[in-house]
């Protein structure tokens, strides 16, 4: 099998995995009603059939610059600073960080560069979104951007245009950081 | 009465945040976070405006739904189609796990599952598939009533 294959379908059943995770969770916690148990299964159902069918993906793989993702720190280190340092809160914080970002393309309308921007900073304001329970210092931020970073660098031509694309890549991120921070500390 | 505000703020969340995206060709990044900064400055600004439950919640629903609207017309342009994803995705935020709570990125990934779901009707009617399954059901509950 192609590498690239490998990588591709790898990283898809890891997104897969993360989201029945999240399903799971919620099955777990809420076996005592009927209702939530046959939406759970509803969707899952629903979620299968749009992994197996929907055209979620590029025919050709291709990776994102890392010169590009090495903004996703940047971004999460000043969410997590509204956020959790200025209390302002953590929509006020990803909406301050990404309206910011999407005005970077304006500085120079000509730079392909620019123009890529604002989706790495807006996934790394997804992890600076964390609380301080789960993110509890700036280290945890780092540690999660740089998972985050390089889930984005694999995921380029992976779920394109899909709405939560860059919030699943930061949750993804801030999992593994969480239970590696776990198991060490 | 909160939970169906919750549901409304959810559609209008996601079908607003497409809207300023596809058809003021705004970019999905500046339509997400330029409405979610609004609302959360409103409540920010005004926290006893309206009770403590919707101060809280109405920014989280609202940016978590706005990440609905991101979605590419190549994947979905129907905008009650939108909307459906944004109530699903109010249903998954209202009941998702304590476990995640606090967990940055988790309101993406209910609103990612949220939008695949809806993303699955299509593909059911166009399969034949779902016709199916309801031409089944109806012939199914019709033989009851005729042999009752």
């Amino acid at each position: 099998m192609n590498w690239k294959k490998t990588i591709r379908i790898s990283f898809v059943l890891f997104l897969l995995t993360i989201q029945s995770l999240f399903l799971i969770a919620i099955l777990l916690e809420h076996q005592q009603t009927a209702f939530i148990p046959i939406f759970i299964i509803f969707i899952s159902i629903a979620l299968t059939i749009s992994y197996l069918k929907a055209p979620l993906h590029h025919e050709e793989h291709t990776y994102e610059h890392i010169f590009v993702a090495l903004w996703i720190p940047i971004g999460a280190l000043c969410s997590y600073y509204i956020n959790n340092i200025l209390q302002l809160g953590p929509v006020m914080a990803a909406g301050i960080v990404g309206t910011t970002a999407s005005f970077l393309p304006s500085l120079n309308k000509r730079s392909h560069y620019l123009k890529q921007l604002p989706p790495a900073f807006y996934c790394g304001a997804f992890i600076g979104m964390s609380s301080t329970k789960v993110a509890s210092s700036m280290l945890f931020v780092l540690a999660a951007s740089i998972f985050t970073g390089m889930l984005m660098i694999l995921s380029k031509s992976l779920f394109s245009g899909l709405g939560g694309k860059l919030g699943v890549l930061a949750f993804a991120g801030v999992t593994i950081t969480s239970l590696i921070f776990f198991l060490i500390f | 009465m909160y939970i169906l505000i919750l549901f409304i703020v959810s559609f209008i969340a996601a079908t607003g945040t497409f809207y300023l995206n596809e058809h003021l060709k705004q970019g999905p990044i500046r339509s997400s976070a330029v409405l979610s900064l609004i609302v959360a400055t409103f409540f920010f600004l005004f926290p006893q405006l309206l009770s403590p439950y919707l101060t809280t919640n109405i920014p989280l629903v609202f940016i978590g739904s706005s990440f609905i609207g991101m979605v590419s017309t190549r994947l979905i342009s129907n905008y009650f189609l939108i909307g459906a994803a944004g109530l699903i995705f109010c249903i998954v935020y209202l009941n998702t796990s304590s476990f995640f709570h606090g967990y940055g990125g988790a309101l993406g990934t209910s609103a990612a599952i949220s939008l695949l779901a809806v993303l699955s009707l299509p593909i059911l009617k166009a399969s034949g598939k779902f016709t199916n399954g309801f031409h089944l059901l109806r012939k199914m509950v019709f033989n009851r009533k005729l042999r009752k």
